[in-house]
């Protein structure tokens, strides 16, 4: 009897150190050696604000810099819509969730707000009237900012001109309609603590840190989630779907993340969302691209870089490393016959601008070669750029490509998008007709 | 101001370098043989030739050409296989409205140079991007094999 009590007792302790581990998740910096210090005792170049250039410039100015570096604008404007004035729909499994008007229009916007409200809602996910936010509302990032930093971002979204635009209300499912569960989601996972720098680490490394974690909010997409939803930093960038879109590993390792790519490329990457042979971002990272990263100061590009070089290699063997080798100028007919229709569509609607090769004779943006949306076995990324389209700012203007969701059935883009991934990328994909329904419903509207 | 170098001749251009190769080409070059389709690079209308491959000027800006040689509907005949393909579509009468057929002459004109001999695959291929609202695809790949045997 007493030998089975502590059975019984072993295995609830063995339990609880798996759901203990399940649940913990580090913090977003803890993989770094060396240990962290609080913002005012660190004695090393400052990494919160902006960079040495804007520092003298007015509080609006320098809230316009962060505001960006917090890429703010994405979630908070609606397709088409005025920036900073909501309504973008999160299609999410449990139901939608609009994001929030934040132009100063008193009545349907953040106009009342004190700087108190604003800071409870970046660092503690407190709305003023006491509700609280899901963490759709990245605040266990912007937690992560200074007081300064949180407040030039208010006086900037304050200096807009205020947007009179109602937020359609969420449509939730019980239990996950309750605001109030939130409290205890906060009491795990939103730390509540400023970014704390580590004097182990470079300056650089600090300043790309607090870009990375606190402004950028890069994890938020990029790392993969635990069961509670929250950032599960033990995965940290090792890449997830988030919004229908597959963000993907921006780990170090050389085959499935970034490892390969130098400092240069990545720079680059980062800069414009694009370099040659390694394709171009789109969907979500290329609207961060666009409103975002394209903004930022290079020394700033430059601290994303030296941090992004530091995160620990983790492989994902469900992508293989990037096919660099072009196709051949014709599809020969053993290939068309794998695959007619999606050869059929891809010589009707893709070849024009994307060329036969891989290599755009337009522009090259448009090029296949080397990307990791077409060697990606999955195809999602490829079935939402067809299904929505891609508009992309580059040097030389703006690049649209034209969404085919509503020009071709769920079958046509399925096959269009195998005959891609097989003509121009390592391997093949399979997504079928039913995925292409799913999958394009997921994305932000 | 941007020079291009349109069938043999250098232009300059007064226009902005995100401004599509087309409108340069109708608008400030006059040279309208080159037609205006859909704009986005979904119909053919617009092809032209940029250092003999065959792309559509509407989705092309002019501040990315450079010095590449760029060919038109205008120049094309000056060239052997241009020559050759024009021939070929007066002898079969291919064209019936003739809006997208500037485009069609272009794409085939370009298909030819690279690939003296096409299969009928390689026809469909190439010419799968340009698009004729009066059905002329028949007489268009009789024609392209007519060319092929001249």
């Amino acid at each position: 009897m007493k030998r089975f009590h502590w059975g019984l007792l072993a295995l609830a302790i063995v339990a609880c150190v798996v759901a203990a581990w399940i649940i913990y998740v580090p913090g977003p910096t803890a993989f770094a050696s060396g240990s962290t210090v609080a913002l005012g005792d660190y004695k090393g170049t400052n990494p919160t604000g902006v960079p040495v250039s804007l520092a003298s410039g007015d509080i609006v100015k320098r809230g316009e810099y962060l505001t960006r570096a917090a890429d703010c604008e994405a979630c908070h404007t609606a397709k088409g819509g005025v920036p900073y004035a909501g309504g973008l729909a999160f299609n999410l499994p449990f139901g939608t969730l609009y994001s929030p008007n934040i132009t100063p229009d008193k009545e349907t916007g953040i106009g009342n707000w004190t700087d108190a409200d604003f800071i409870n809602a970046l660092h503690k996910g407190i709305a003023p009237d006491g509700s609280r936010f899901y963490p759709a509302f990245p605040y266990p990032s912007y937690t992560l900012l200074t007081n300064d930093d949180v407040l030039a971002i208010k006086a900037y979204l304050f200096s807009l001109k205020p947007v009179r635009q109602e937020t359609e209300p969420n449509s939730l499912a019980f239990p996950f309609n309750q605001r109030w569960g939130m409290m205890f989601w906060s009491l795990f996972y939103n730390s509540n603590e400023r970014y704390r720098p580590n004097p182990s680490q470079s300056a650089e490394w600090n300043r790309g840190a607090y870009l990375a974690e606190a402004l950028g909010h890069c994890g938020e997409c990029h790392t993969p989630r635990n069961l509670l939803q929250a950032v599960d930093n033990k995965k940290k960038f090792a890449g997830a779907v988030t919004a229908g879109w597959r963000a993907y590993n921006i780990t170090q390792d050389a085959t499935s993340g970034i490892g390969s790519w130098d400092l240069d490329t990545t720079a680059k990457f980062l800069a414009h969302g694009h370099v040659e042979g390694l394709g171009t971002a789109s969907g979500p990272m290329g609207e961060a691209i666009d409103m975002s990263l394209r903004h930022m100061a290079p020394e700033d590009i430059n601290a994303l870089v030296v941090y992004l070089k530091s995160i620990p290699a983790i492989a994902d063997t469900s992508l293989p490393l990037p096919k660099t080798m072009l196709a051949s100028g014709f599809p020969t007919n053993q290939e068309i016959a794998e695959n007619a229709r999606g050869a059929m569509i891809f010589a009707g609607a893709c070849a024009a601008c994307h060329g036969w090769s891989g290599k755009s004779p337009i522009l090259s943006y448009a090029d296949f070669v080397g990307g990791r949306t077409v060697n990606d076995p999955t195809a999602r990324n490829v079935a939402q750029a067809i299904i929505w389209g891609v508009t992309r700012h580059t040097p030389n203007g703006v690049v649209t490509m034209p969404g085919f969701g509503k020009a071709y059935s769920d079958e046509e883009i399925a096959a269009v998008s195998n005959y891609i991934t097989a003509r121009f990328g390592a391997e093949k994909s399979r997504i079928t007709a039913a995925d292409i329904k799913t999958i394009g419903k997921q994305a932000s509207q | 101001m941007i020079t291009l170098h349109v069938n043999g001749q250098p232009h300059d251009v007064d226009a902005s370098p995100d401004t599509p190769l087309l409108w340069a080409l109708r608008d400030v070059l006059g040279m309208t043989g080159t037609k205006f389709g859909c704009g986005i690079a979904q119909c053919g209308a617009c092809t032209v030739h940029v250092d003999g491959q065959a792309v559509r000027s509407c989705q092309l800006s002019i501040g990315s050409v450079g010095d590449q040689a760029i060919t038109t509907i205008e120049g094309i005949g000056s060239s052997d296989v241009g020559a050759k393909v024009q021939k070929a579509w007066l002898d079969l009468e291919v064209i019936q409205c003739g809006y997208c057929q500037s485009g069609q002459i272009m794409s085939a004109a370009a298909l030819l140079a690279h690939k003296p001999h096409p299969t009928d695959e390689d026809i469909d291929a190439a010419m799968a991007g340009n698009i004729c609202r009066c059905g002329t695809y028949v007489r268009i790949r009789e024609a392209i094999k007519k060319a092929t045997a001249a």
